[in-house]
């Protein structure tokens, strides 16, 4: 039998990139654009994508090493302001085990040369996953791969 | 143009039932049983509590003064593990305007021959609305409305 747990946490992350909100808006609601930062390995072959960037719309989606432990994102938009905030809540499984649901906020202020995004995610980890920290690092390697996005397309 | 802004809160509250996890926990199942304790004071006008409790159902059910506005509340089901654990995200709307998002985990602990619920609240309250202090107030209300209607079965 499982032993069942609940860990609470919240983290906030913030980030400024030279891009307009509008921009940074798009990098968030378009599947191409997103599939192109989002994901913090991005050697992993995705295999189920499916991205209805609508209030009550839903994303999935099936990642993982090959061969190895299948990381699945389930998730569904419920706040959807354009240019400004997006809140969603996930879940992540690996292989059938959920190991955690979060409600994530993400704000878009404009600022001198560009755009502050604050992101919090408040989540509840689940039956002894409680690798915080991991999750944190994770959601901290996409938001820099999108401000490397917006700094390569300056440079282009 | 409406002034966005955001706060996010987290409360926790604890309750102790005399009734074992397995009726706490069919008094948030079934329809029928959770529309007895939950939804807003005596003298609201109500709409019929409509639940699908299963993982990836929904769950919705308005109400308000004469007067109103009405409230709205409308949930996802995220993780139910029986007699232990549910954990569901839900938004409140007064008339069009959606006040909040929450991700709520209730936990359910045999204590003796009886229950402890664990309930946890992690919310973003959105656009200046509502707070963590009225919320955390109104759900204690629920629970004692719980706890009313358990001793009455």
């Amino acid at each position: 039998m499982t032993d069942r747990n609940a860990k609470h946490a919240t983290f906030t992350i913030e980030r400024v990139y030279p891009a307009t909100p509008a921009r940074v808006f798009k990098a968030w609601a378009d599947k191409e654009a997103k599939t192109a930062w989002a994901y913090c390995h991005a050697e992993w072959p995705v295999s189920d994508h499916v991205f209805d960037f609508r209030e009550g719309g839903r994303e999935h989606l099936v990642t993982g090493p090959r061969g190895g432990t299948r990381h699945v994102f389930d998730a569904v938009f419920l706040d959807i302001v354009p240019d400004q905030r997006i809140v969603y809540a996930y879940d992540m499984h690996l292989d059938r085990r959920r190991i955690s649901v979060s409600l994530a906020t993400i704000e878009l202020f404009a600022v001198a040369g560009g755009t502050r995004l604050v992101l919090t995610e408040q989540g509840v980890f689940l039956d002894g996953y409680d690798d915080i920290e991991g999750r944190e690092e994770g959601t901290k390697i996409g938001l820099d791969n999108l401000g490397r996005a917006f700094a390569d397309q300056r440079a282009a | 143009m409406t002034e966005r802004s955001t706060k996010h809160a987290t409360f926790t509250i604890e309750r102790t039932f005399s009734a074992p996890p397995s009726r706490v926990f069919a008094a948030y199942a079934d329809a029928k049983s959770k529309a007895r304790w939950f939804g807003g004071p005596e003298d609201w006008e109500k709409s019929n509590l409509k639940l699908d409790f299963k993982v990836g159902g929904r769950e919705s059910v308005s109400g308000g003064p004469p007067e109103g506005p009405i409230h709205y509340y409308n949930a996802i089901y995220q993780d139910i593990v029986p007699d232990e654990r549910i954990v569901l995200t839900y938004e409140l709307h007064l008339d069009k305007t959606r006040i909040s998002v929450s991700l709520g985990t209730t936990e359910f602990k045999p204590l003796g021959s009886g229950t402890r619920l664990l309930y946890t609240e992690q919310a973003v309250f959105l656009d200046g609305y509502d707070d963590a202090g009225l919320r955390e107030q109104g759900t204690r209300g629920l629970f004692d409305n719980l706890a009313r209607s358990l001793e009455m079965q």
